[in-house]
Protein backbone atom coordinates (compact mmCIF):
# COMPACT_ATOMS: atom_id res chain seq x y z
CA UNK A 1 0.00 0.00 0.00
CA UNK A 2 1.40 3.42 -0.77
CA UNK A 3 1.31 4.93 2.64
CA UNK A 4 3.08 8.19 1.41
CA UNK A 5 -0.53 9.05 -0.93
CA UNK A 6 -2.60 8.70 1.90
CA UNK A 7 -0.65 10.27 4.32
CA UNK A 8 -0.69 13.31 1.11
CA UNK A 9 -4.24 12.97 1.23
CA UNK A 10 -5.21 12.51 4.75
CA UNK A 11 -2.94 15.98 5.72
CA UNK A 12 -4.09 17.92 2.52
CA UNK A 13 -7.39 17.73 1.29
CA UNK A 14 -9.21 15.20 3.83
CA UNK A 15 -7.65 17.26 6.25
CA UNK A 16 -9.08 20.30 5.66
CA UNK A 17 -12.66 18.73 3.92
CA UNK A 18 -13.14 17.15 7.79
CA UNK A 19 -11.81 20.79 8.86
CA UNK A 20 -14.89 22.81 6.46
CA UNK A 21 -17.27 19.63 7.76
CA UNK A 22 -16.20 20.04 11.59
CA UNK A 23 -17.25 23.95 11.19
CA UNK A 24 -20.34 23.75 9.14
CA UNK A 25 -21.36 21.42 11.62
CA UNK A 26 -20.42 23.07 14.89
CA UNK A 27 -22.27 26.20 13.65
CA UNK A 28 -25.67 24.45 12.70
CA UNK A 29 -25.35 22.65 16.12
CA UNK A 30 -25.08 25.86 17.65
CA UNK A 31 -27.65 28.23 15.99
CA UNK A 32 -30.01 25.49 15.80
CA UNK A 33 -29.81 24.65 19.47
CA UNK A 34 -30.09 28.42 20.54
CA UNK A 35 -33.06 28.73 18.00
CA UNK A 36 -34.63 26.16 19.33
CA UNK A 37 -34.87 26.58 23.64
CA UNK A 38 -35.25 30.47 23.21
CA UNK A 39 -37.83 30.86 25.43
CA UNK A 40 -38.91 33.79 27.43
CA UNK A 41 -37.40 33.68 31.27
CA UNK A 42 -40.35 35.33 33.03
CA UNK A 43 -39.03 34.90 36.16
CA UNK A 44 -38.21 38.15 38.60
CA UNK A 45 -34.11 38.84 39.16
CA UNK A 46 -33.82 37.87 42.58
CA UNK A 47 -30.14 38.02 42.65
CA UNK A 48 -27.10 38.38 39.85
CA UNK A 49 -26.85 36.76 36.56
CA UNK A 50 -23.13 37.84 36.66
CA UNK A 51 -22.79 36.06 40.12
CA UNK A 52 -24.21 32.93 39.01
CA UNK A 53 -21.97 32.86 35.88
CA UNK A 54 -19.21 33.73 37.89
CA UNK A 55 -19.66 30.81 40.05
CA UNK A 56 -20.40 28.31 37.64
CA UNK A 57 -17.06 28.97 35.65
CA UNK A 58 -15.52 28.63 39.56
CA UNK A 59 -16.93 25.54 40.20
CA UNK A 60 -16.57 24.21 36.73
CA UNK A 61 -12.49 24.90 36.61
CA UNK A 62 -12.27 24.41 40.30
CA UNK A 63 -13.60 21.18 41.10
CA UNK A 64 -11.08 19.66 39.56
CA UNK A 65 -8.20 19.57 40.70
CA UNK A 66 -9.02 22.38 43.30
CA UNK A 67 -12.21 21.56 45.66
CA UNK A 68 -12.86 17.66 45.24
CA UNK A 69 -15.21 17.78 48.07
CA UNK A 70 -17.70 20.39 46.72
CA UNK A 71 -20.44 18.49 45.36
CA UNK A 72 -18.75 15.00 46.65
CA UNK A 73 -17.24 14.79 43.15
CA UNK A 74 -14.58 13.01 44.25
CA UNK A 75 -16.06 10.87 46.97
CA UNK A 76 -18.89 9.99 44.76
CA UNK A 77 -17.38 9.18 41.47
CA UNK A 78 -13.62 8.73 42.05
CA UNK A 79 -12.73 7.30 39.04
CA UNK A 80 -14.54 9.97 36.88
CA UNK A 81 -12.89 12.38 39.00
CA UNK A 82 -9.26 11.27 38.68
CA UNK A 83 -9.67 9.52 35.33
CA UNK A 84 -11.81 11.97 33.30
CA UNK A 85 -10.00 14.74 35.11
CA UNK A 86 -6.36 13.54 34.27
CA UNK A 87 -7.74 12.80 30.82
CA UNK A 88 -8.71 16.53 29.80
CA UNK A 89 -6.05 17.91 31.19
CA UNK A 90 -3.85 15.49 29.41
CA UNK A 91 -5.57 16.15 26.10
CA UNK A 92 -5.87 19.90 26.45
CA UNK A 93 -1.95 20.10 27.33
CA UNK A 94 -1.15 17.73 24.17
CA UNK A 95 -3.49 19.68 21.99
CA UNK A 96 -1.84 22.78 22.43
CA UNK A 97 1.57 22.58 23.98
CA UNK A 98 3.10 19.72 22.20
CA UNK A 99 5.40 21.13 19.35
CA UNK A 100 4.19 19.00 16.52
CA UNK A 101 0.82 20.40 17.09
CA UNK A 102 1.30 23.56 17.49
CA UNK A 103 3.00 23.77 14.41
CA UNK A 104 -0.52 22.57 12.77
CA UNK A 105 -2.18 25.37 15.08
CA UNK A 106 0.65 27.94 13.63
CA UNK A 107 -0.20 26.85 9.92
CA UNK A 108 -3.75 27.47 10.10
CA UNK A 109 -3.76 30.69 12.52
CA UNK A 110 -0.68 32.48 11.05
CA UNK A 111 1.25 32.95 14.56
CA UNK A 112 2.35 29.80 16.96
CA UNK A 113 3.43 30.02 20.42
CA UNK A 114 6.05 28.35 23.31
CA UNK A 115 5.57 24.53 23.85
CA UNK A 116 6.81 22.08 26.40
CA UNK A 117 9.44 19.59 25.73
CA UNK A 118 8.45 16.92 24.32
CA UNK A 119 9.51 14.55 27.73
CA UNK A 120 6.70 16.06 29.16
CA UNK A 121 3.99 15.64 26.31
CA UNK A 122 5.40 11.95 26.34
CA UNK A 123 4.16 11.16 30.18
CA UNK A 124 1.29 13.10 29.77
CA UNK A 125 -0.26 11.49 26.64
CA UNK A 126 0.92 8.02 28.12
CA UNK A 127 -1.20 9.59 31.38
CA UNK A 128 -4.35 10.53 29.16
CA UNK A 129 -4.20 7.03 27.40
CA UNK A 130 -4.28 5.05 30.78
CA UNK A 131 -6.98 7.49 32.02
CA UNK A 132 -9.20 6.66 28.63
CA UNK A 133 -8.67 2.84 29.10
CA UNK A 134 -9.70 3.49 32.85
CA UNK A 135 -12.63 5.47 31.42
CA UNK A 136 -13.39 2.65 29.48
CA UNK A 137 -13.32 -0.39 31.80
CA UNK A 138 -15.31 1.93 34.54
CA UNK A 139 -18.16 2.49 32.22
CA UNK A 140 -18.49 -1.09 31.02
CA UNK A 141 -18.32 -2.40 34.92
CA UNK A 142 -20.05 0.65 37.15
CA UNK A 143 -23.63 -0.32 36.73
CA UNK A 144 -24.95 3.40 36.43
CA UNK A 145 -22.61 4.19 33.47
CA UNK A 146 -23.80 1.20 32.26
CA UNK A 147 -27.10 1.57 31.84
CA UNK A 148 -26.59 5.02 30.06
CA UNK A 149 -23.84 3.79 27.48
CA UNK A 150 -25.31 3.15 24.07
CA UNK A 151 -23.35 2.63 21.34
CA UNK A 152 -23.00 6.61 20.72
CA UNK A 153 -20.68 6.43 24.13
CA UNK A 154 -18.52 3.80 22.77
CA UNK A 155 -17.83 5.14 19.91
CA UNK A 156 -17.23 8.33 20.89
CA UNK A 157 -14.60 6.95 23.32
CA UNK A 158 -13.12 4.65 20.18
CA UNK A 159 -12.94 7.97 17.97
CA UNK A 160 -11.34 10.03 20.15
CA UNK A 161 -8.87 6.92 21.69
CA UNK A 162 -7.39 6.13 18.13
CA UNK A 163 -5.68 9.95 17.70
CA UNK A 164 -4.18 9.19 21.23
CA UNK A 165 -3.07 6.26 20.56
CA UNK A 166 -1.63 6.69 17.16
CA UNK A 167 0.05 10.18 17.85
CA UNK A 168 1.70 8.21 21.04
CA UNK A 169 3.03 5.37 18.39
CA UNK A 170 4.32 8.05 15.85
CA UNK A 171 6.46 9.84 18.00
CA UNK A 172 8.14 6.20 19.62
CA UNK A 173 7.76 5.05 16.03
CA UNK A 174 5.96 1.93 17.35
CA UNK A 175 5.70 -1.35 14.75
CA UNK A 176 5.54 0.64 11.59
CA UNK A 177 7.00 2.93 9.94
CA UNK A 178 6.64 6.83 10.54
CA UNK A 179 5.11 7.47 7.32
CA UNK A 180 2.53 4.46 7.78
CA UNK A 181 1.20 5.67 12.01
CA UNK A 182 1.64 9.47 10.51
CA UNK A 183 -1.46 9.00 7.99
CA UNK A 184 -3.16 6.65 10.70
CA UNK A 185 -2.95 9.58 13.13
CA UNK A 186 -4.17 11.83 10.50
CA UNK A 187 -6.84 9.84 9.65
CA UNK A 188 -8.13 9.27 12.86
CA UNK A 189 -8.29 12.68 13.61
CA UNK A 190 -10.18 13.26 10.16
CA UNK A 191 -12.67 10.59 11.33
CA UNK A 192 -12.86 12.71 14.86
CA UNK A 193 -13.25 16.10 12.94
CA UNK A 194 -16.05 14.84 10.93
CA UNK A 195 -17.77 12.95 13.93
CA UNK A 196 -17.78 15.90 16.56
CA UNK A 197 -20.58 17.42 15.65
CA UNK A 198 -22.80 14.84 15.25
CA UNK A 199 -21.82 13.40 18.83
CA UNK A 200 -21.79 14.21 22.16
CA UNK A 201 -17.92 15.45 21.89
CA UNK A 202 -19.76 19.00 20.92
CA UNK A 203 -19.44 19.60 24.67
CA UNK A 204 -16.73 21.39 24.75
CA UNK A 205 -18.44 23.96 23.28
CA UNK A 206 -21.56 23.55 24.40
CA UNK A 207 -19.99 23.23 27.85
CA UNK A 208 -19.04 26.51 27.49
CA UNK A 209 -22.39 27.73 26.32
CA UNK A 210 -24.49 25.48 29.09
CA UNK A 211 -22.14 27.15 32.12
CA UNK A 212 -22.92 30.27 31.01
CA UNK A 213 -26.90 29.97 30.72
CA UNK A 214 -27.32 28.18 33.26
CA UNK A 215 -25.11 29.95 35.49
CA UNK A 216 -27.49 33.17 34.69
CA UNK A 217 -30.44 31.39 34.96
CA UNK A 218 -29.51 30.23 38.37
CA UNK A 219 -27.91 33.50 39.93
CA UNK A 220 -31.28 35.59 38.72
CA UNK A 221 -33.25 32.53 41.09
CA UNK A 222 -30.21 33.55 43.77
CA UNK A 223 -29.37 29.80 44.02
CA UNK A 224 -26.27 27.98 43.96
CA UNK A 225 -26.11 26.62 40.68
CA UNK B 1 39.77 -15.95 -24.72
CA UNK B 2 37.61 -15.43 -22.25
CA UNK B 3 36.92 -11.80 -21.48
CA UNK B 4 39.06 -9.79 -19.00
CA UNK B 5 37.77 -10.06 -15.38
CA UNK B 6 37.30 -6.60 -13.41
CA UNK B 7 40.48 -7.62 -11.20
CA UNK B 8 42.59 -8.39 -14.39
CA UNK B 9 41.82 -5.18 -15.73
CA UNK B 10 42.51 -2.77 -12.64
CA UNK B 11 45.70 -4.65 -12.22
CA UNK B 12 46.62 -3.84 -16.08
CA UNK B 13 46.33 -0.67 -15.08
CA UNK B 14 48.19 -0.40 -12.28
CA UNK B 15 46.55 -1.24 -9.06
CA UNK B 16 48.51 -3.48 -6.87
CA UNK B 17 46.75 -6.47 -5.25
CA UNK B 18 46.91 -4.97 -1.59
CA UNK B 19 45.16 -1.74 -3.34
CA UNK B 20 42.34 -4.20 -4.92
CA UNK B 21 41.69 -5.79 -1.17
CA UNK B 22 41.38 -2.45 0.34
CA UNK B 23 38.98 -1.20 -2.36
CA UNK B 24 36.96 -4.57 -2.20
CA UNK B 25 37.02 -4.02 1.84
CA UNK B 26 35.98 0.19 1.28
CA UNK B 27 33.28 -1.44 -1.37
CA UNK B 28 32.01 -4.23 1.00
CA UNK B 29 31.28 -1.50 3.74
CA UNK B 30 29.62 0.60 1.48
CA UNK B 31 27.58 -2.32 1.14
CA UNK B 32 26.82 -2.82 4.23
CA UNK B 33 27.83 -6.06 3.08
CA UNK B 34 28.17 -7.43 6.86
CA UNK B 35 24.30 -7.73 7.21
CA UNK B 36 23.32 -8.30 3.73
CA UNK B 37 21.24 -11.47 2.84
CA UNK B 38 23.98 -13.58 0.55
CA UNK B 39 26.78 -13.49 4.12
CA UNK B 40 23.69 -13.85 6.61
CA UNK B 41 21.72 -16.43 4.70
CA UNK B 42 24.29 -18.56 3.91
CA UNK B 43 22.60 -20.96 6.70
CA UNK B 44 26.34 -20.73 9.25
CA UNK B 45 25.57 -18.66 12.38
CA UNK B 46 26.52 -15.31 11.97
CA UNK B 47 29.86 -15.38 13.60
CA UNK B 48 30.91 -18.16 10.99
CA UNK B 49 29.57 -16.58 8.47
CA UNK B 50 31.92 -13.67 8.46
CA UNK B 51 34.94 -16.14 8.25
CA UNK B 52 34.95 -15.70 4.54
CA UNK B 53 34.43 -11.77 5.32
CA UNK B 54 32.48 -9.46 3.10
CA UNK B 55 35.72 -7.89 1.17
CA UNK B 56 36.85 -11.51 0.13
CA UNK B 57 33.09 -11.76 -1.18
CA UNK B 58 33.50 -8.73 -2.99
CA UNK B 59 36.94 -9.47 -4.17
CA UNK B 60 36.01 -13.31 -5.85
CA UNK B 61 33.43 -11.41 -7.60
CA UNK B 62 35.78 -8.75 -8.95
CA UNK B 63 38.06 -11.34 -9.55
CA UNK B 64 36.11 -13.55 -11.83
CA UNK B 65 33.62 -11.49 -13.85
CA UNK B 66 33.72 -9.51 -16.81
CA UNK B 67 33.38 -5.28 -16.36
CA UNK B 68 29.45 -4.86 -16.33
CA UNK B 69 29.00 -2.31 -18.94
CA UNK B 70 26.66 1.04 -18.22
CA UNK B 71 24.59 2.69 -20.70
CA UNK B 72 23.77 6.44 -18.92
CA UNK B 73 21.03 7.87 -19.95
CA UNK B 74 20.32 11.69 -19.04
CA UNK B 75 16.68 13.54 -20.10
CA UNK B 76 14.58 15.95 -17.94
CA UNK B 77 17.62 16.92 -15.21
CA UNK B 78 20.63 19.07 -14.03
CA UNK B 79 23.28 16.65 -14.08
CA UNK B 80 23.45 16.89 -10.79
CA UNK B 81 23.74 13.18 -9.60
CA UNK B 82 26.40 13.01 -12.64
CA UNK B 83 27.96 16.39 -10.64
CA UNK B 84 27.89 14.45 -7.36
CA UNK B 85 29.24 11.04 -8.21
CA UNK B 86 31.83 12.96 -10.56
CA UNK B 87 33.03 14.90 -7.12
CA UNK B 88 32.47 12.64 -4.98
CA UNK B 89 35.57 12.20 -2.90
CA UNK B 90 35.66 8.27 -2.08
CA UNK B 91 38.69 7.92 -4.49
CA UNK B 92 38.16 3.99 -5.17
CA UNK B 93 34.78 4.18 -5.87
CA UNK B 94 34.72 6.85 -8.48
CA UNK B 95 37.84 4.43 -9.76
CA UNK B 96 35.84 2.13 -9.86
CA UNK B 97 32.85 3.71 -11.70
CA UNK B 98 35.43 5.23 -14.21
CA UNK B 99 37.97 2.10 -14.78
CA UNK B 100 36.14 -1.09 -13.75
CA UNK B 101 32.54 -0.05 -14.50
CA UNK B 102 33.01 1.14 -18.07
CA UNK B 103 30.51 4.06 -18.78
CA UNK B 104 29.74 3.31 -22.81
CA UNK B 105 27.37 5.85 -23.10
CA UNK B 106 26.95 9.68 -21.15
CA UNK B 107 26.18 12.50 -23.06
CA UNK B 108 27.86 14.31 -20.50
CA UNK B 109 30.98 12.65 -19.95
CA UNK B 110 31.64 11.17 -23.17
CA UNK B 111 34.76 12.35 -25.24
CA UNK B 112 32.53 11.61 -28.44
CA UNK B 113 29.49 13.61 -30.00
CA UNK B 114 26.75 13.80 -32.46
CA UNK B 115 26.78 10.53 -34.83
CA UNK B 116 29.79 8.67 -33.44
CA UNK B 117 28.62 8.79 -29.76
CA UNK B 118 25.48 7.65 -31.46
CA UNK B 119 26.89 4.93 -33.16
CA UNK B 120 28.77 3.88 -30.21
CA UNK B 121 25.79 3.16 -28.28
CA UNK B 122 23.94 0.95 -30.84
CA UNK B 123 26.85 -0.93 -31.03
CA UNK B 124 26.70 -1.43 -27.29
CA UNK B 125 23.69 -1.98 -27.05
CA UNK B 126 23.98 -4.81 -29.69
CA UNK B 127 27.03 -6.56 -28.50
CA UNK B 128 25.75 -6.48 -24.29
CA UNK B 129 22.29 -7.14 -25.06
CA UNK B 130 20.46 -8.21 -21.95
CA UNK B 131 23.63 -7.76 -20.01
CA UNK B 132 24.01 -3.97 -19.34
CA UNK B 133 22.90 -2.05 -16.51
CA UNK B 134 20.83 1.17 -18.05
CA UNK B 135 21.02 3.99 -15.57
CA UNK B 136 18.67 7.06 -15.64
CA UNK B 137 19.00 10.51 -14.51
CA UNK B 138 16.39 12.73 -15.07
CA UNK B 139 12.10 12.01 -15.32
CA UNK B 140 10.92 11.42 -18.82
CA UNK B 141 7.95 13.98 -20.26
CA UNK B 142 5.50 12.47 -22.31
CA UNK B 143 3.05 15.39 -22.90
CA UNK B 144 2.70 16.88 -26.50
CA UNK B 145 4.28 13.46 -27.59
CA UNK B 146 7.61 13.52 -25.99
CA UNK B 147 8.92 16.75 -27.68
CA UNK B 148 10.07 18.67 -24.53
CA UNK B 149 13.18 16.29 -24.57
CA UNK B 150 15.01 15.01 -27.70
CA UNK B 151 17.88 13.66 -28.42
CA UNK B 152 19.67 13.02 -31.83
CA UNK B 153 15.74 13.42 -32.96
CA UNK B 154 14.37 11.03 -31.23
CA UNK B 155 12.28 11.29 -27.54
CA UNK B 156 13.40 10.75 -25.09
CA UNK B 157 10.24 7.57 -24.08
CA UNK B 158 11.88 6.50 -27.35
CA UNK B 159 15.39 6.19 -26.34
CA UNK B 160 14.29 4.87 -23.09
CA UNK B 161 12.27 1.80 -23.51
CA UNK B 162 15.15 1.27 -26.71
CA UNK B 163 17.35 1.28 -24.11
CA UNK B 164 15.38 -0.86 -21.39
CA UNK B 165 15.04 -3.60 -23.91
CA UNK B 166 18.72 -4.69 -24.05
CA UNK B 167 19.13 -4.13 -20.26
CA UNK B 168 19.68 -6.58 -17.36
CA UNK B 169 18.46 -4.08 -14.74
CA UNK B 170 17.58 -0.48 -14.53
CA UNK B 171 19.00 2.27 -11.79
CA UNK B 172 17.19 4.92 -11.66
CA UNK B 173 19.31 7.84 -10.26
CA UNK B 174 18.35 10.70 -8.14
CA UNK B 175 14.36 11.94 -7.46
CA UNK B 176 13.48 12.87 -11.12
CA UNK B 177 14.32 9.90 -12.32
CA UNK B 178 13.32 7.65 -9.58
CA UNK B 179 9.79 9.60 -8.65
CA UNK B 180 9.47 12.53 -11.21
CA UNK B 181 11.07 14.92 -8.96
CA UNK B 182 11.49 19.05 -9.88
CA UNK B 183 9.49 18.41 -13.70
CA UNK B 184 6.62 16.59 -12.65
CA UNK B 185 6.05 19.15 -9.89
CA UNK B 186 2.62 20.51 -10.04
CA UNK B 187 1.76 21.58 -12.78
CA UNK B 188 4.16 19.17 -14.98
CA UNK B 189 4.33 21.42 -17.85
CA UNK B 190 5.78 18.57 -19.62
CA UNK B 191 3.55 15.27 -19.08
CA UNK B 192 6.79 14.31 -16.57
CA UNK B 193 6.90 10.84 -15.56
CA UNK B 194 9.11 8.59 -13.31
CA UNK B 195 11.44 6.01 -15.08
CA UNK B 196 9.82 3.08 -13.43
CA UNK B 197 6.34 4.41 -14.63
CA UNK B 198 7.59 4.00 -18.10
CA UNK B 199 9.76 0.31 -17.54
CA UNK B 200 7.18 -2.23 -16.07
CA UNK B 201 9.35 -5.72 -17.20
CA UNK B 202 12.41 -4.89 -15.94
CA UNK B 203 14.12 -4.83 -12.10
CA UNK B 204 14.34 -1.09 -11.42
CA UNK B 205 16.12 0.64 -8.19
CA UNK B 206 15.40 3.89 -7.08
CA UNK B 207 18.29 5.90 -5.77
CA UNK B 208 16.46 8.60 -4.42
CA UNK B 209 17.73 11.76 -3.40
CA UNK B 210 18.47 15.61 -5.20
CA UNK B 211 21.51 14.85 -5.47
CA UNK B 212 21.46 10.99 -5.07
CA UNK B 213 24.02 10.54 -2.53
CA UNK B 214 27.67 8.95 -4.60
CA UNK B 215 27.97 6.02 -1.94
CA UNK B 216 24.25 5.00 -2.48
CA UNK B 217 24.57 4.91 -5.89
CA UNK B 218 27.75 2.87 -6.45
CA UNK B 219 27.16 1.02 -3.26
CA UNK B 220 23.82 -0.82 -5.17
CA UNK B 221 26.07 -0.65 -8.81
CA UNK B 222 28.80 -2.67 -6.63
CA UNK B 223 25.93 -5.08 -5.64
CA UNK B 224 25.01 -5.77 -9.22
CA UNK B 225 28.32 -6.22 -10.08
CA UNK B 226 29.22 -8.67 -7.03
CA UNK B 227 25.49 -10.80 -7.13
CA UNK B 228 24.45 -10.28 -10.79
CA UNK B 229 21.23 -8.47 -8.94
CA UNK B 230 20.11 -5.56 -7.44
CA UNK B 231 20.31 -5.09 -4.18
CA UNK B 232 17.27 -6.04 -1.57
CA UNK B 233 14.66 -3.02 -1.89
CA UNK B 234 12.04 -0.94 -0.01
CA UNK B 235 8.29 -0.46 -1.04
CA UNK B 236 9.29 2.57 -3.07
CA UNK B 237 11.84 0.44 -4.52
CA UNK B 238 14.96 1.99 -2.51
CA UNK B 239 17.95 -0.52 -1.24
CA UNK B 240 17.27 -0.84 2.28
CA UNK B 241 20.86 -0.79 2.81
CA UNK B 242 20.72 3.37 2.15
CA UNK B 243 17.31 3.91 2.69
CA UNK B 244 16.28 1.67 5.58
CA UNK B 245 16.18 4.10 8.11
CA UNK B 246 15.03 7.50 8.31
CA UNK B 247 17.26 10.78 8.04
CA UNK B 248 15.29 11.61 11.96
CA UNK B 249 16.35 8.57 13.20
CA UNK B 250 20.19 9.12 12.42
CA UNK B 251 20.58 12.44 12.99
CA UNK B 252 22.93 14.09 15.12
CA UNK B 253 20.72 16.52 15.89
CA UNK B 254 18.20 13.90 17.34
CA UNK B 255 18.55 14.20 21.14
CA UNK B 256 17.40 17.74 20.91
CA UNK B 257 14.45 16.58 19.35
CA UNK B 258 13.88 14.32 22.32
CA UNK B 259 14.65 16.57 25.10
CA UNK B 260 12.24 19.20 22.87
CA UNK B 261 15.14 21.79 22.32
CA UNK B 262 13.99 23.71 18.69
CA UNK B 263 15.86 25.98 16.82
CA UNK B 264 12.81 29.02 16.30
CA UNK B 265 14.54 31.49 13.83
CA UNK B 266 17.97 30.65 11.49
CA UNK B 267 19.64 33.03 13.65
CA UNK B 268 18.65 31.76 17.16
CA UNK B 269 20.54 31.23 19.84
CA UNK B 270 19.03 27.46 19.82
CA UNK B 271 20.39 27.61 15.67
CA UNK B 272 23.96 28.28 17.36
CA UNK B 273 23.60 25.85 19.64
CA UNK B 274 23.02 22.99 16.97
CA UNK B 275 19.34 21.99 18.22
CA UNK B 276 16.84 20.51 16.75
CA UNK B 277 15.27 21.80 13.16
CA UNK B 278 11.60 20.81 13.34
CA UNK B 279 9.93 23.76 14.04
CA UNK B 280 11.67 24.97 11.08
CA UNK B 281 10.09 22.26 9.06
CA UNK B 282 12.67 19.83 8.55
CA UNK B 283 11.00 16.62 7.07
CA UNK B 284 13.60 14.26 8.54
CA UNK B 285 11.18 11.80 9.72
CA UNK B 286 9.17 11.21 7.25
CA UNK B 287 12.94 10.61 4.71
CA UNK B 288 14.39 7.59 4.25
CA UNK B 289 18.12 8.33 3.34
CA UNK B 290 21.61 7.95 4.18
CA UNK B 291 22.55 11.75 4.36
CA UNK B 292 23.17 11.21 8.26
CA UNK B 293 24.82 8.15 8.16
CA UNK B 294 26.90 8.32 4.80
CA UNK B 295 26.58 12.09 4.72
CA UNK B 296 28.67 14.28 1.79
CA UNK B 297 31.81 15.50 0.91
CA UNK B 298 33.71 12.22 1.88
CA UNK B 299 31.61 12.28 5.18
CA UNK B 300 32.49 15.90 5.90
CA UNK B 301 28.97 17.27 6.50
CA UNK B 302 25.56 16.73 5.29
CA UNK B 303 22.61 19.62 5.24
CA UNK B 304 20.97 18.88 8.80
CA UNK B 305 24.84 19.72 10.37
CA UNK B 306 24.88 22.52 8.33
CA UNK B 307 22.28 24.22 9.96
CA UNK B 308 19.40 23.87 7.08
CA UNK B 309 16.26 21.77 7.74
CA UNK B 310 15.86 18.20 5.37
CA UNK B 311 14.11 19.03 2.52
CA UNK B 312 12.58 15.27 2.25
CA UNK B 313 14.39 14.75 -1.30
CA UNK B 314 14.55 11.45 -1.43
CA UNK B 315 10.79 11.18 -0.63
CA UNK B 316 8.20 11.25 -4.12
CA UNK B 317 6.65 14.91 -4.60
CA UNK B 318 8.52 16.88 -2.04
CA UNK B 319 8.30 19.40 -4.42
CA UNK B 320 4.59 19.53 -3.78
CA UNK B 321 4.41 18.76 -0.06
CA UNK B 322 3.71 21.49 1.66
CA UNK B 323 6.84 24.38 2.44
CA UNK B 324 9.87 23.44 2.77
CA UNK B 325 9.92 25.85 6.02
CA UNK B 326 6.84 24.58 7.10
CA UNK B 327 6.74 22.19 10.27
CA UNK B 328 6.45 18.27 9.42
CA UNK B 329 3.00 17.86 11.07
CA UNK B 330 1.54 21.07 9.71
CA UNK B 331 -1.31 19.87 7.00
CA UNK B 332 -0.25 20.67 3.49
CA UNK B 333 -2.31 23.63 2.23
CA UNK B 334 -5.13 24.89 4.69
CA UNK B 335 -8.76 26.00 3.80
CA UNK B 336 -9.19 29.55 2.02
CA UNK B 337 -10.82 32.40 3.93
CA UNK B 338 -13.56 31.82 1.58
CA UNK B 339 -14.17 28.05 1.92
CA UNK B 340 -13.91 28.74 5.75
CA UNK B 341 -16.65 31.29 5.70
CA UNK B 342 -18.72 29.75 3.09
CA UNK B 343 -18.75 26.42 5.43
CA UNK B 344 -19.76 28.88 8.25
CA UNK B 345 -22.62 30.35 7.00
CA UNK B 346 -23.65 27.11 5.42
CA UNK B 347 -23.63 25.82 8.95
CA UNK B 348 -25.48 28.51 9.97
CA UNK B 349 -28.38 28.91 7.65
CA UNK B 350 -28.70 25.11 8.10
CA UNK B 351 -29.25 25.87 11.71
CA UNK B 352 -31.40 28.15 11.14
CA UNK B 353 -33.58 26.81 8.69
CA UNK B 354 -34.08 23.74 10.58
CA UNK B 355 -35.07 25.79 14.09
CA UNK B 356 -37.55 27.47 12.00
CA UNK B 357 -38.86 24.67 10.51
CA UNK B 358 -39.14 23.19 13.86
CA UNK B 359 -40.92 26.23 15.51
CA UNK B 360 -43.50 26.35 12.53
CA UNK B 361 -44.28 22.80 13.10
CA UNK B 362 -45.09 23.36 17.27
CA UNK B 363 -47.06 26.61 16.29
CA UNK B 364 -49.25 24.13 13.87
CA UNK B 365 -49.39 21.51 16.51
CA UNK B 366 -50.45 24.17 19.05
Amino acid sequence: MDWYAILEFSRGPMFYTALLVFMAGMTYRLFSTILLGWQADRVPNRGSKLRGVAVSYLKGFGIWPFFPWVKGTLSRNPVTYLAGGLFHLGLFVVIFLGTAHMLVWKSLLGFGWPTLALPIIDWLSAVTIVAMIALAINRRINPVLRLISGPAEWTNLIIVFLPMITGYMTTHHLWFRYETLFSLHMLSINLMLIWIPFSRISHFMFYFFSRTFHGAQAGKRAVAP
Amino acid sequence: MAEETIYQRLRRQGMSRRQFLKTCGVLAGVMGLQYAAPVVASGLPERLARTPGPARIVARALASKPRVPVLWMNFQDCTGCTEALTRSLSPALTDLVTNAITVEYHETLSAAAGVQAEENKQAMMKQYAGQYLLVVEGSIPTAADGVYCTIGGRTAVDLLQEAAAGAAAVIATGNCAAFGGIPMASPNPTGAKAAYELITDKPVAHIAGCPAIPEAFTGTLVHFITFGALPELDSLHRPLTFYGQTVHDRCLRRPFYDAGRFAESFDDEGARKGWCLYKLGCKGPTTYNACAGLKWGGGLSFPIQSGHPCLGCSEPNFWDRGGFYQGQSAPVGRPTITAAGAALGAGAVLGVAVALADLAQRKAIG
